[in-house]
């Protein structure tokens, strides 16, 4: 964990919610630092949209505080909070053109007319969309419609951005188009943002920190690189990485050099970062290794670690070709260029560096 | 190998070209048997509701000797609109002698300020239950919508005890009152579902920018919301419009709505039954639910599409 954040943009403590009898929420503890942008990531069903909600003042909680530019707004109403909202689903009003789009929040608030022009002016600018203004959201393709709920959020002049999903709506090249304006926005900006996705590659590429939450509760929360390279238990491990993380059922053996020992191989550990004392203890654990850090042939031949097997199956993906092969009685995927031909059956060498593993006690699933 | 390959394409062009086989637009038969049986069922059930309708105008356009030929089928020898003059401002109904103008005009008095009120009512009840859950939300929808199923007739009595101790029976506004209760339960169900059915979304950012309970009602879902106030509008007016039983308890013969009035007209036991005045005293009746339906059909239609079935 990072250490304590001084003065924080948004500050979550302690906060619960719960459904009835079902306890969606779990006493979590989120601070975000001034200008950083955050991304809440998860599968469906766990709760990083609902925490967002709480953060906007849509849901009311349970129980906790939120503070944001240290004031405690967990009673106010989501105008006072000084946040604006993107959506998934655009939420854009369908009877008024683009610029009343725009323009409700500050008419509610009785902002000035000129001021109104002004920041219009300057949301239409910063997102290319002035051409669009007269239009109404109907007559706008999805990733335009996304552009002016941004907007939306932009004109308030508000500190604290938030996302809830706003690129799903769209097809993959768009997305990826979106997703890079998003990030020069927020470099233009320089606001605080918490982006909520369920998709990995936004949350790896936009990311200051990532919050990986599962069941209600935040897993891991660090730099994404951090989470890629040392998650905390299997189910970050598995869940960030497309090809997903190889799992090897095993026993750690202790000792000088601890080693790993599944069916017919044994790694010595003596490279890997062990948390604290975990490696004294014997005892039966996972080990999990990423396919692209598992090389072939003659690039094995100098991995710390070897081994000899044959091929299951190739799956060409274009850029890369992704093999499964085994390895102590397991089935491993790992990845290769996509130019290097190898068809099922073939012998082969494998090999990796123990210190790019990460090794999970079977029992808990944390890292050892 | 390579000719094989070559030949295959070529066999396949051929064939296109000359087979003379089906191409372009498929051709109709208008004439086809499930057009004669399909137009042929239509037009038979169309003859068989318009029929009364029929004899409904041709009898209002004669005069009495002619009626009491008998042949109610045939058009008019001798087209009159007399009994329609008659109808509308010479027919008598107990001590007045003016016809269906005086109803006519009490109906509109009852039946716009009912449409209003319990539509402006209904319409912010089904939004406050669609989008702002408060606390015994359900419990209160449920208790609206039972009220829809008991019988009016059981409340007519209790309802006629509290006007007079408000001290308004028999006027106006206490038929009003009573109508845009009765209506309240559909019409609040209707709207309800229609809100439901709109993005939640929507609501959300209209929170987030600030807007209030009734900020959100008159400039986000009001303006959205026009086919489901076309199909309320229309449920009302003409459900108000033709109601006999309220009309009838609440109301003095003053202020007798048109329905009550064309009762009296046509049950009116004293003197010659007049066919045609009472005929022309029905159409005029009818006329304002048919023209509302004829005005507004499709609205309509796509209305109870887009709220009223879902949910």
């Amino acid at each position: 964990m990072a250490a304590a954040i001084a003065n924080p943009s948004v500050s979550i403590q302690d906060l619960s919610l719960n459904f009835g009898v079902m306890s969606v929420l779990k006493t979590l503890n989120l601070d975000v630092a001034e200008g950083e942008f955050i991304v809440l990531l998860g599968p469906s069903g766990c709760g990083k949209s609902t925490l967002l909600n709480c953060i906007a003042g849509l849901l009311d909680i349970s129980e906790g505080r939120i503070f944001i530019k240290g004031k405690n707004v967990t009673w106010e109403e989501p105008k006072d909070r000084g946040i604006g909202m993107v959506f998934q689903s655009y939420a854009l009003y369908p009877q008024m053109t683009v610029e009343k789009n725009l323009s409700f929040g500050l008419r509610v608030a009785g902002v000035p007319k000129d001021e109104i022009a002004k920041r219009i002016a300057r949301a239409a600018e910063i997102l290319q969309i002035e051409p669009l203004l007269q239009r109404k959201p109907s007559a706008l393709s999805g990733g335009q419609r996304q552009r002016v709920a941004i907007g939306r959020a932009l004109v308030r002049d508000v500190d604290v951005f938030l996302f809830d999903e706003p690129l799903s709506n769209l097809d993959a090249k768009l997305r990826s188009e979106l997703r890079v304006e998003i990030k020069l926005l927020h470099r233009r900006l320089q606001n605080t943002m918490i982006y909520v996705t369920h998709d990995q590659i936004e949350a790896m590429t936009l990311a200051d920190r990532i919050a990986v939450m599962k069941g209600g509760v935040i897993q891991q929360l660090d730099a994404p690189q951090t989470i890629y390279n040392r998650p905390v238990n299997r189910f970050v491990a598995g869940f960030l990485g497309s090809p997903a993380m190889n799992f090897l059922k095993g026993e750690l053996e202790a000792g000088d050099v601890p080693v790993f020992k599944a069916d017919g191989i044994s790694v010595p550990l003596g490279r890997y970062a062990f948390d604290g004392d975990n490696g004294r203890a014997a005892r039966p654990c996972i080990f999990g290794i990423r396919p692209e850090h598992i090389a072939l042939g003659d690039a094995a031949k100098a991995m710390p670690f070897t081994a000899e097997s044959t091929v299951e199956i190739v799956d060409p993906m274009g850029s890369d070709t992704l093999v499964w092969t085994k390895l102590g009685g397991q089935i491993v995927s790992f990845r290769v260029e996509a130019d290097k031909m190898l068809s099922n059956g073939d012998a082969i060498r494998i090999g990796f560096d123990p210190a790019r593993a990460s090794l999970f006690d079977a029992q808990s699933d944390s890292r050892l | 190998m390579a000719e094989i390959a070559a030949s295959v394409p070529a066999q396949a062009n051929a064939l296109r070209r000359d087979a003379a086989g089906p191409s372009g637009t498929k051709p109709r038969h208008v004439l086809s048997r499930r057009n004669i049986f399909l137009y042929g069922t239509l037009i038979m059930v169309a003859l068989y509701y318009l029929l009364p309708l029929y004899v409904m105008v041709v009898t209002s356009l004669k005069g009495m000797p002619e009626i009491r030929l008998g042949n109610i089928f045939s058009p008019p020898l001798e087209i009159t609109f007399e009994p329609w003059v008659k109808a509308w401002s010479q027919a008598c109904t107990g001590l007045n002698c003016d016809g269906l103008s005086r109803g006519f005009w009490n109906s509109v008095r009852i039946t716009v300020p009912s449409v209003l009120l319990s539509i402006a009512i209904a319409s912010v009840n089904g939004y406050a239950l669609a989008n702002w859950r408060f606390k015994g939300a359900d419990t209160f929808f449920i208790i609206l919508i039972v009220g829809a199923f008991i019988p009016y007739q059981v409340m007519i009595y209790p309802i006629v005890i509290i006007l007079r101790e408000i001290g308004i029976y028999g006027t106006l506004t206490g038929l009003v009152i009573v109508h845009s209760i009765f209506g309240m339960p559909i019409l609040t169900l209707l709207f309800r579902n229609y809100f439901t059915s709109m993005p939640e979304e929507l609501f959300r950012a209209a929170r987030v920018d600030g807007a209030g309970f009734w900020g959100i009602y008159l400039r986000i879902m009001l303006p959205m919301s026009m086919p489901i106030f076309v199909v309320a509008i229309i449920l009302q007016v003409t459900g108000i419009w033709n109601d006999f039983l309220f009309g009838v308890v609440y109301t003095r013969p003053d202020t007798y709505p048109m329905t009550v009035q064309l009762n009296n007209i046509v049950n009116s036991v004293q003197g010659v039954k007049e066919y045609n005045v009472n005929m022309a005293a029905t159409i005029l009746t009818g006329l304002v639910p048919l023209i509302v339906y004829f005005v507004s059909g499709k609205l309509f239609v796509r209305g109870i599409a887009a709220g009223a079935v879902k949910g």
